[in-house]
């Protein structure tokens, strides 16, 4: 073997190369925790963040770790937690985790915080939201075509700004189709499926052929007020169709989990910032509308995904 | 703005509403009566809940599903007599504790049974079942007497325990029980069997309570489904101060202000909708101070009896 003294130098100098990056390439996987409000079958918002975080784990090989049903009081707490034993990268699934967040970011700079369906974007902290009124728009758009009332119901957990912007649009929606009147009703509990049945129940008998419920597990009460009572519903979260054939006529799907791949995505490749990361039509991955029902007619459809493409384009800003 | 059409609404929707509550409370009533409060009814009413899921699940009737949830809520009951009344636990850790086993373990099992996709598959159920005659009275009969069977129980139940705690036997040895344990006993009275009992007696109607909530109303199970409707049977218990008829018309409130609450959005929205929400609470804590007549609880509620020690 003949090795020149300039090639021996050569080859020594990327061996330390190696030897520096080698620990890099091969260390340890990305530790990601989320911390999630409600149970993780609730079908709804929390199994969403579930599963988004066992997705990544899949996809990109990540390390993660979960802890559900935290409540307010424990948040800050267990963040700081999964911070403290190195997770580099920390998610609170759901806007009431943002001061939680704020709280204890500070503390640990090494770690980013990020909250969904949050507003916040700060130092290390980010937080992944959707733009929710143009979901809210289509929606009532197609319940404004498909009604006969000219009354529609919407129903809501809290007013927050995922409620209040949902609200709004879908009545903005259902008017621009034609409908009259939207009754507007919270149930002051996200998960009560026996209020939400209840809620429903109320705007049927006042009227509304077609309700958008919005909350998390109380969802299927007022699904299930609907199909009892032969009216139609809206999905959330997921394609609904599949579990409701007969009473869906769309949904408004805010996949998390596709957020999460994102997000989590960047943070392997080290380019995720501290500043919110807004979802929409535009990010089908995160953002996009479900299957229509059979019943829907090709016209509406076609109006309904030309909305859509408006949107896409920013052409129509809901 | 309230028409009668919306006031029909707005009955119906409370009674709905009520039934879990009421069930609840009035076995909480029996158990305060025989001194033994009863803080773990959330608790013992989720495990009806699951209880009756399981039973209809498993046999595909209704009926077994609410034995089971029965069963389930008196067992519930049952640990906690075991711990207060013969373990001398204090009854309010004893209550939260059993809170705490009962959600986590029914959250546990029922994905253990029913899998991650339980709360789209629908139960059978009992639907509603007109009392001939009675229904067709105007406007009171469809609200009242066009119910599912669990309502009609709830009407028998009401009754029956203030026939149970005022005219029978039994019903002075549980008042005797809760006001004096001391002098119970030396009258011959069993205190630790009455109390026992009792317990066991409102953890099953507490179950029952539960059980309401998925046969008759939602017919799916998910954690936690009981959510605070027994705390808020508790609250009940002290508004309706301890007595069958009133507690019924107490959780009767609560559910009509719920209902309320729900159906004043929007024929009112100028209204915020969390007074009605907080307006039952104030009402108790009202009930609570005694503005307004006089409030005594049974003296010996909360107290552990020892038939040694001198009190």
């Amino acid at each position: 073997m003949n090795i020149s003294r300039r090639s021996l130098i050569a080859l020594s100098t990327s061996a330390a190369g190696f030897a520096i990056l080698g620990p890099a390439v091969a260390a340890d996987p990305l530790k990601v925790a989320i911390v999630m409000p409600g149970n993780i079958t609730d079908k709804s918002w929390t199994q969403s963040g579930y599963e988004g975080i066992m997705q990544a784990k899949e996809k990109l090989g990540i390390e993660v770790a979960y802890s559900e049903k935290v409540v307010q009081a424990d948040q800050a707490e267990a963040m700081a937690d999964y911070a403290r034993n190195g997770y580099k990268l920390v998610i609170g699934h759901g806007g009431e985790f943002q001061d939680a967040a704020k709280r204890v970011a500070a503390k640990y700079p090494d770690t980013i915080f990020i909250v969904n369906n949050g507003q916040i974007g700060e130092g290390n902290i980010a937080s992944a939201d959707f733009n929710f009124r143009q979901f809210g728009y289509l929606m009532g758009y197609t319940a404004g075509k498909m009604s006969k009332t000219g009354k529609a119901g919407w129903i809501g957990g809290q007013k927050i700004k995922f409620s209040l912007d949902l609200n709004a649009a879908y009545e903005e929606g259902f008017k621009a189709a034609g409908g009259k009147e939207v009754f507007t009703a919270y149930t002051n509990d996200w998960d009560d499926i026996a209020k939400g049945k209840e809620a429903a129940l109320n705007q049927i008998s006042q009227g509304a052929d077609v309700i958008f419920p919005t909350m998390d597990n109380a969802v299927i009460g007022s699904l299930q007020a609907c199909k009892e009572k032969g009216v139609w519903g809206f999905g959330l979260y997921y394609d609904a169709i599949a579990d409701w054939p007969d009473t869906v006529l769309q949904s408004a799907i805010f996949d998390i989990k596709g957020a999460m791949l994102d997000y989590i995505k960047l943070a392997q490749e080290g380019k995720l910032e501290g500043k919110n990361y807004n979802f929409d039509l535009s990010t089908p991955e995160a953002a996009r509308i479900g299957t229509f029902h059979k019943a829907v007619p090709e016209d509406v459809k076609k109006e309904v995904l030309a909305l859509a493409e408006k949107m896409k384009t920013g052409e129509l800003k809901p | 703005m309230l028409d009668w059409m919306i006031l029909g609404d707005v009955l119906r929707t409370s009674l709905r509403l009520m039934v879990p509550i009421a069930f609840a409370a009035l076995g909480g009533v029996i158990c305060e009566r025989s001194g033994v409060y009863n803080v773990g009814i959330e608790g013992m009413m989720l495990s009806g809940a699951f209880g009756a899921a399981l039973g209809t699940f498993l046999t595909g009737s209704p009926v077994a599903g609410v034995m089971v949830g029965i069963l389930l809520g008196a067992f519930g009951g049952a640990i906690l007599a075991v711990l207060s009344i013969r373990l001398n636990v204090n009854q309010i850790v004893a209550g939260i504790a059993i809170n705490l086993v009962a959600l986590g373990l029914t959250a546990f099992l029922a994905r253990l049974i029913f899998g991650l996709d339980a709360t789209t598959k629908t139960l059978a159920g009992f639907t509603a079942w007109a009392i001939p005659g009675l229904s067709a009275i105007p406007f009171v009969g469809p609200i009242f007497f066009n119910q599912d069977p669990l309502v009609y129980v709830l009407y028998l139940l009401v009754p029956f325990l203030h026939w149970l705690l005022y005219r029978s036997a039994f019903g002075l040895e549980i008042r005797a029980t809760g006001e004096n344990p001391g002098a119970a006993d030396s009258a011959g009275v069993p205190v630790y069997r009455v109390r026992f009992l009792c317990t066991v007696i409102s953890g099953g109607l507490a179950g029952l309570g539960g059980a309401y909530i998925v046969v008759s109303q939602v017919f799916v199970f998910t954690e936690h489904m009981s959510a605070g409707k027994g705390f808020i049977a508790l609250a009940a218990i002290i508004l309706g101060r301890w007595d069958p008829v009133s507690t019924l018309l107490a959780s009767w409130f609560f559910g009509f202000c719920d209902a309320l609450q729900m159906n004043l959005q929007f024929a009112n929205p100028s209204v915020p909708y969390q007074i009605f929400t907080a307006l039952p609470y104030v009402a108790s804590i009202l009930a609570l101070v005694g503005l307004y007549g006089r409030v005594k609880p049974p003296a010996a509620t909360g107290l552990p009896y020892r038939r040694e020690s001198k009190t």
